[in-house]
This record gives C-alpha cells, structure tokens and sequence, in this order.
C-alpha cells in the first residue's frame, strides 16, 4: 500500500511536467488552432542551457533557472516570428502540423550539434535530501514542480481572463478576420503565445531534469506525452491540461512501477485514442474557440501542378532509364544506399497517395514499415517460412491494423487524426522495443536471409536495388493509372471538401479507407524488403523518427505528384553516405529541409518544375471578364 | 404521375428561430421550378433539409416517390438528386476539367482497380468522361479554361463548373443554390440557354435566384420563401404581379401606411 502511494506521488511529479508542456500545448492552440508539436523541444534546450550555466559556468541555481527560461522563451521568439507565424498565413492546418514536426527534428538536431548525445542530469534544486511526508518519501524537486505548476496556470489564468492582451489572444482565437479588422495584430498575438509556450516548456524541461536525464531527442516523448496529457484534459483549457498532466503521470507510473516501463508508453497512447475516441472534446472542454454553427472552412488551398502529356512520358522514360543504369556507374560502395532509397520511395509512394492526394496527414507510416518488416524477418527467422510469403503476411498484417486504427479514428478531424497516427506509431515502437521475446528488442533480429522468390535469390545489393526499382515503377504506374482517375479526382475532392464530395455521390469513408490500406501496404512491403536487405532489423530502424523522415522525403520531391518521392528519399539517403560528417548533422538538416521547404518551396522540387510548363491562362478571357465587371 | 420532388411539411428550427416552418409543395418532372424569397427566407436551409446535410426537424422529401429521411447526403446523390452550392465549392488543387470530371464519379463503373491496372475498359470510360466534360466545357464556352487550376477562374466561372459538374453525375434532378451570382450578363444569358437545354433533356430542376430577369426567363412555376414559409406559388407572370411577394421584397406594409 505504502508502495502504491509512493508510485502515485511519483507519477504526479512526473503528471505536473507533463501538464506544464501540455499548457504550452494550450497556449498555442488556444490563439492557432494548431498543435505544435516542436513543445517538447523547447523543454531540452531549456534543460540543456540550465546545464551549462549551472555546471559549467557555475550560475546559482535560481539564476540560471531564470536564464534558462528567459532563453527558451526568446528562442521560441525567434524561431515563431521566423517560421511558424509567417507559415501560419500561407499553410494549411495539415501542413502546420508537419511544418512544427520540422521544427521538433531541428531544434533536436540543433541540441544534438551543440550538446552532443550524451544523456544530461541536473542536481535537484534543494538538495538530493528527500522530505518524508506521513511516511512518504517526496523528493525535494516534487514542490518545486507543484508549486511552479500552479503558479503557471494561476498566470496564465490572470493574462488570458484579466488583461487586455488576454482579450486580444481571446478575440484572435474565436474569429482572426474580425480581430483584424478591430485593430488586434493577430500575428504579433501569436508570437507572443508562441514564445510563452515556449518559455513554459524550458520550465517544464528544467524542472524535469532533477528526476529524469535528458538527451537530445528526449523531446519528442515530452511532446508526445505534453500533448496527450492536453487533449485528455481537453485541448485549449487550462485546467484540463493540468488534470489531463496528473492523470497521465500517475497512469504512468502505475503502469510503469506494476507491469513494464515499457508498457507505460503503450498505455498512455491507448489512453489517447481512448480520448479521442469517446470523449474528443477531453474532460474539461475548453469554451468553444470557434464559432460551430458555421462550417469549418480549411484555411489555405493549395493548387497542385502536374507534367502531363508526351513531356512528361518522355521525362518518365528518360527518369527509368537512369535509374536502371545508375548501379552499373556509380562507385560499388553505394549500390547498397541506392537500394535503401529506392525501398524508402515505396513508403512514399504510400504516403504520397494518403497525404499527397487524400490529404490525411500520417505520422506513423514508419508504425506499418515495422510491422512488414518484422513479420517478414520473424516467419522467415523463426519458422522458415518462405519471405515472398512473409510479405504477404506483413501486408495483410499490415491491413488489419490500418482497419482497427481507421476504425477508431475515421470520425477525426484533422490534426487529431494526424495525432492519432502518431500515437499508433509510438506505440509500434514500444511494442518493438518491448516484445523482446519475439523482436530481439533494441537489439534487433538478425540472420534474416536473403530474398528469394522460387529460385531467384536477391543476395547483392545491386539485384536487391533492381529488384526495388522493378516494384516501384510497377507501383508508381498502377497507382498514376488510378491518380489520374476517378479514384484519384474522388481522393482529391474528398480532400478540400468532404460535403461537396459526398453531394456528388463520392463514399467519402470508402475512399479514405482504399488511400489508407494503400499507404499501409506499401510501408510494409517496404518494411519487410528493408528487413530482407540489410539481414537485419532493430526498432530504431524503422521507429517514428522514420515516420517524419519520410514526409520530409515527400514534401521535398512534391505532395502529389508520385516520382517527386524520388528525389527526396534519394537526396536523403545518399547524402550522409556521400558526404559522412553530415551524420552529425542529419537531423537538423532533415528538420531544416522540411521547415524552409514549407516556407519557401510548399509545392516540393517536382512540383516547382511542373509549374514552370503549366498552361498560362488564356489572355483574351481575362481580359473578357474585367471588362464585364 | 409522381412529382420528381414532393416536399411533405417540412420544418426546421434552430433553438428558438423557426428558419423553416412547415413548407410542402410539389416539382413536377420534367420542369424549371424557381425558389426565391429575401434574404433569410430560408432557401439554402430548405435544400440542405431536402439533401439531408441538415436534419428536418419534422416532415419529410420524396424523390419520385421515395423517402429521403434518414439517408445519407451521399446516398441521396447516388438517387440522381445533385446540388449545388451557395458559394462556389470548387476543388481547389485540380484543374477545371478534373473538377468538372469529379462530378461523373456515379458514372465510373471501373473501379481503381481496373483504373490502377490500366485495362482498356477504364482507359474507354475515362476518354469518354473526358470528351462529354469538354463538351459540357465547350457549351459553357469555358473550354479554353479546361487545363487551367479551377480556382484561377473568375467567380462566374467557377459556378458554371459547379453546374457542369452536377450535370456530370447523370442527374435526374438538380438543385442549383444561386447558380447566377457572380455571372455577367452574357454569361447569365448563356446559362439560361444551358438550364433550358438540360430541362428539356428530361432533367428536372429546383434553382435558387436572386436575378429576376433570369428567373421569369426559364421558370415554369416559382415559388415564394418568406421568413420560412411558402407565401406565393404559381407561374412566373403571376407571381410578378404577387401583392404579397411584392411587399415581401420591398417590405412595404400598406395595410398601416
């Protein structure tokens, strides 16, 4: 018993950081209606600063704290007014939401260029000595976390309820065109939000560190669990996030402390879809943000150019040729990276079709790749089953989930929906590293054989690349076949307006559930020809990081258009192989790329030069038109 | 013979306001039924209660005689009964054509997979979708546009495409929500030569006006919305002459004057 109550003291420790996070979470809904998911960033480099000042310059505690927070709170300055706050006028909420997924990978990569990827410890604030309360041992750092947490909300409460720039934030939350009209600076509002959030999370990051050690990319599980703790408590509102916190922290550690640490994780992202599933709105519903008797307009459409015609067929012959011949005069050292790509470009081709033409945002896509990967390498480890077969297996495998998954999330809005995804890839990740009977664990499985369909057996990484290469031309023609069909015009209907869809019979449910098992099908195949090409396969190979990697991939080639893939998992692929100090910095240029691509190229490289050969409009009808006018 | 849309008592109210109260009336196959009224009438209210968008708070909608109650907008669609839009709700992202395209998806009888397999069946169908879009492109003389993203044309534009798009899907009705605003003279001229064309192909329409030229021009019967209830209906030379609906209009109240 007095063991079950430490374990709840401890989970609310851990609850308070997490209701912290999920109150930057809140801030920045609240004025954007957009989660962002760069958070959990925030919290390291405020660890991280802390360190240093703390350790290496030796600041007093309180000081360094102070400095520590006022520097996460300008660097969300700078990062808001230079990225998210420009975006947010030009960007759909989807492409928000991959564009703060950006801004998460780059600061971590930031962190890991500066910081090294050395795990980090701060001393607590008073003292290691723990103070014993009826019994109970609370260490030090647990006031700090509790006091701090109140006194957060009680100021967040005070600016958004009791002053003038609350009135603003508030107006700029419920109608942004009417702010504007009234003289608010919507913009600068944000900004200001942004950095507050991003000040609360070097808080957060800075109280968290006394009793967890952090590292670069220890970010993303405060994100994760920052944004899960918000929408239990209900995205927007102060006090559920605090509850939504507390709930999560001692679920947590309940779960942690009786089955497996490993299975906390789990638990919490079941707890989210659990949410999401029966009570959207949280627990405590913030007071709605927006008006809802009037339809929820998508804020920013984006017109999508296509080559078309005997332009692009010729590019298309010419593009296959290359590739086919590319093994044959590149240095043999390379071949193997080639094939990588080449796979990779079957996972976007995927997403291409769910995100690119259905416009459904996944950041699990990496969750399907694992499970084509592991059922094949584990039917083909294990009990020698044949690995064409294993594929198969995967897919299927694969299908079931991506039916659960749509099930529990079809009825979901947007960025929930994106959120959902990410929860299902987290959890995917857990049950890689956790399962270690079965997986390997982080370790990984090894002695998966060689691909053979009958006699043919793919043992060098050139027959694997051509092999690869094979399976993508095939794919990419059968599903341009179908893109430039009715089925694709349904996707990219459903895509921008679901109701005038379905007004012309379009079975908006069925479409989003054919682009899903496509997606999904096409991780796991290229799961499972991963698997089957490095002989080998551990979770970090195919985990949630690669899920973002690969928007990154697609978003840099161009959303819709299919062979714009190519051009980003190639460059991504080679270029830490071509260039190896780029190892170091792979994750912020990844989050970089992804970031200014938004910014400045948001139709993707294939898409900028489809432009360049589109139809102009004809002079003579615009002219007809003004004059009519 | 059964009427193509019998409305039977239909009613909606949203809290307090009663923005439709207990409208019936009949469109007989077959003809051009005009649906005006002020501001707030509760015109674009009665189309969403007709297609299901919006749950009648009581009454019901027959189409050729079948209930429309409890089924699903898409369901409705798949009956032969397309709407259009108050405001233009082109596809952002595809060209004028695809959209126009877009409205043939009751058409496709090839699925994706024949489409991902590049049979010649699908290849067939998608030639002759194409060729009957860009001669509906043609008529609307917005073939020149055909290539163009849809939402570079002017606002007259895009609502033509919204009503090439409806007449794509093979209708047996359609509900056309102001399919004028925003058209120039000419064009309005030529969307009532199209309106008359697809009437008298057998489609019958229900079409939300503001413009009364166009309206008395193809209308066979009109019908009158005022603050949710029918309050005139007859031939368009009749209803011009409509003492009520010409108080309704200007809001004069001569009985006080």
């Amino acid at each position: 018993m007095l063991n079950a109550a430490q374990i709840v003291i401890g989970g609310l420790l851990q609850g308070g950081v997490f209701a912290l996070v999920a109150l930057g979470f809140s801030l920045v809904f609240r004025v954007a209606r957009i989660v962002n998911l760069s958070q959990g960033a925030f919290c390291i480099v405020g660890a991280m600063a802390m360190y240093f000042l703390q350790t290496v310059y030796g600041l007093p505690t309180i000081v360094a704290a102070l400095c520590a927070v006022a520097g996460g709170s300008i660097f969300g300055l700078a990062v808001g007014a230079t990225t998210f706050v420009p975006a947010l006028a030009r960007l759909p909420t989807s492409s928000m939401l991959m564009l703060t997924a950006g801004l998460l990978t780059f600061i971590e990569g930031l962190v890991l260029v500066i910081w090294g990827n050395e795990s980090y410890a701060l001393p607590p604030f008073s003292g290691e000595a723990p103070v014993v309360l009826l019994g109970l041992r609370v260490s030090s750092q647990g006031f700090w976390i509790a006091g701090m947490t109140a006194f957060i909300v009680l100021a967040l409460w005070g600016l958004i309820f009791r002053t003038g720039f609350g009135v603003a934030l508030r107006a700029s939350a419920q109608n942004p065109f009417a702010a504007r009209l009234m003289g608010i600076d919507v913009g600068r509002v944000t900004l200001v939000s942004f950095s507050l959030a991003a000040g609360i999370a070097a808080l957060a990051g800075i109280l968290i560190a006394p009793i967890t050690s952090l590292q670069f990319d220890s970010g993303r599980f405060l994100t994760v669990f920052g944004f899960v703790a918000a929408t239990i408590g209900g995205l927007g509102s102060l006090l559920g996030a605090v509850a939504g916190g507390l709930l999560l922290g001692v679920t947590e550690q309940l779960a942690a402390g009786y089955v497996s640490s490993l299975f906390a994780n789990a638990l919490a992202l079941l707890l989210l879809l659990a949410t999401l599933l029966w009570r959207p709105s949280g627990l405590f519903p913030a007071e709605p943000l927006r008006r809802t008797d009037v339809a929820a307009v998508q804020r920013i459409h984006r017109a999508v150019v296509r080559l078309k015609g005997r332009g692009a067929a010729l590019f298309i012959a010419a593009l296959v040729i290359v590739l086919a011949v590319l093994p044959m005069i590149v240095p043999p050292g390379l071949v193997a990276s080639l094939a990588i790509a080449m796979i990779l470009f079957i996972a976007v081709l995927g997403l291409d079709v769910r995100m690119g033409y259905a416009g459904q945002v996944s950041l699990g896509q990496a969750g399907f790749m694992a499970i084509g990967g592991y059922t094949a390498a584990i039917l083909a480890t294990t009990y020698g089953v044949a690995p064409l077969l294993g594929v198969i297996a995967g897919i299927a495998l694969s299908l079931i989930a991506a039916l659960v998954l749509a099930g529990a999330t079809l009825r979901l809005r947007g960025d929930y929906l994106a959120l959902a995804t990410l929860a299902f890839g987290l959890l995917i990740d857990s049950l890689t590293v956790g399962l270690v009977d079965t997986t390997g664990g982080p370790s990984g499985l090894v002695g998966i054989p060689a691909l053979s369909i009958g006699p043919i057996v793919f043992g060098t990484p050139r027959a694997f690349y051509w092999l690869a290469l094979g399976l993508a031309v095939v794919l990419a023609f059968a599903l341009y076949g179908g893109m430039r069909s009715g089925f694709g015009r349904a996707l990219q209907a459903l895509r921008t307006d679901a109701t005038a869809a379905a007004a012309l019979g379009i079975n908006v449910t069925r479409m989003k559930l054919a682009a899903f098992a496509i997606s999904a099908s096409l991780a796991s195949l290229a799961g499972s020809l991963y698997a089957f090409e490095f002989h080998f396969l551990s979770p970090e190979m195919v985990d949630t990081r690669h899920s973002f990697e690969l928007i990154t991939m697609l978003v840099l080639g161009g959303e819709g258009t299919l062979v714009g893939g190519l051009f980003g998992t190639f460059l991504l692929t080679l270029l830490p192989t071509v260039f190896q100090p780029f190892a170091l910095y792979k994750t912020l240029v990844e989050g970089g790329l992804l970031v200014v691509v938004f910014l400045y190229l948001p139709e993707g490289f294939l898409g900028r030069v489809a432009t360049w050969f589109a139809p102009r409009t004809p002079r003579t009808m615009v002219e007809s038109y003004d004059s009519s006018t | 013979m059964t009427p193509a849309l019998d409305l039977i008592g239909l009613a909606k109210s949203y809290g307090a306001l009663r923005a439709v109260i207990d409208v019936g009336f009949a469109v007989p196959e077959g003809s051009i039924t005009a649906l005006i009224g002020p501001n707030g009438a509760g015109k674009t209210t009665l189309f969403n209660l007709i297609t299901n968008l919006d749950a009648p708070s009581a009454g019901e909608a027959r189409f050729f005689g079948q209930p429309l109650a409890g089924m699903k907008p898409v369901a409705i669609a798949a009956l032969g009964l397309i709407r259009t839009f108050q405001t233009a709700r082109v596809f952002p992202g595809m060209t004028a054509r695809e959209n126009v395209l877009t409205g043939a998806h009751l058409d496709v009888r090839q699925g994706a997979a024949q489409q991902m397999l590049w049979l010649g069946g699908a290849r067939r169908e998608e030639r002759r979708l194409t060729a009957k879009a860009d001669s509906l492109l043609a008529l609307a003389r917005l073939d020149s546009f055909a290539d163009m993203p849809v939402t570079e044309l002017p606002m007259g534009g895009q609502k033509l495409i919204e009503v090439l798009r409806a007449l794509m899907a093979r209708p047996r009705m359609l509900l056309l929500d102001e399919p004028a605003a925003g058209l120039n003279d000419q064009e309005t001229a030529e969307l009532a030569a199209l309106l008359r064309a697809v009437r008298d192909a057998g489609i019958t329409i229900m079409v939300i006006e503001h413009n009364m030229s166009l309206v008395m021009g193809i209308a066979d019967d009109v019908i009158v919305l005022d603050a949710g209830s029918v309050i005139a209906q007859g031939p368009p030379a009749a209803i011009r002459n409509d003492r009520r609906v010409i108080e309704a209009y200007v809001g004069a109240e001569p009985d006080r004057a």
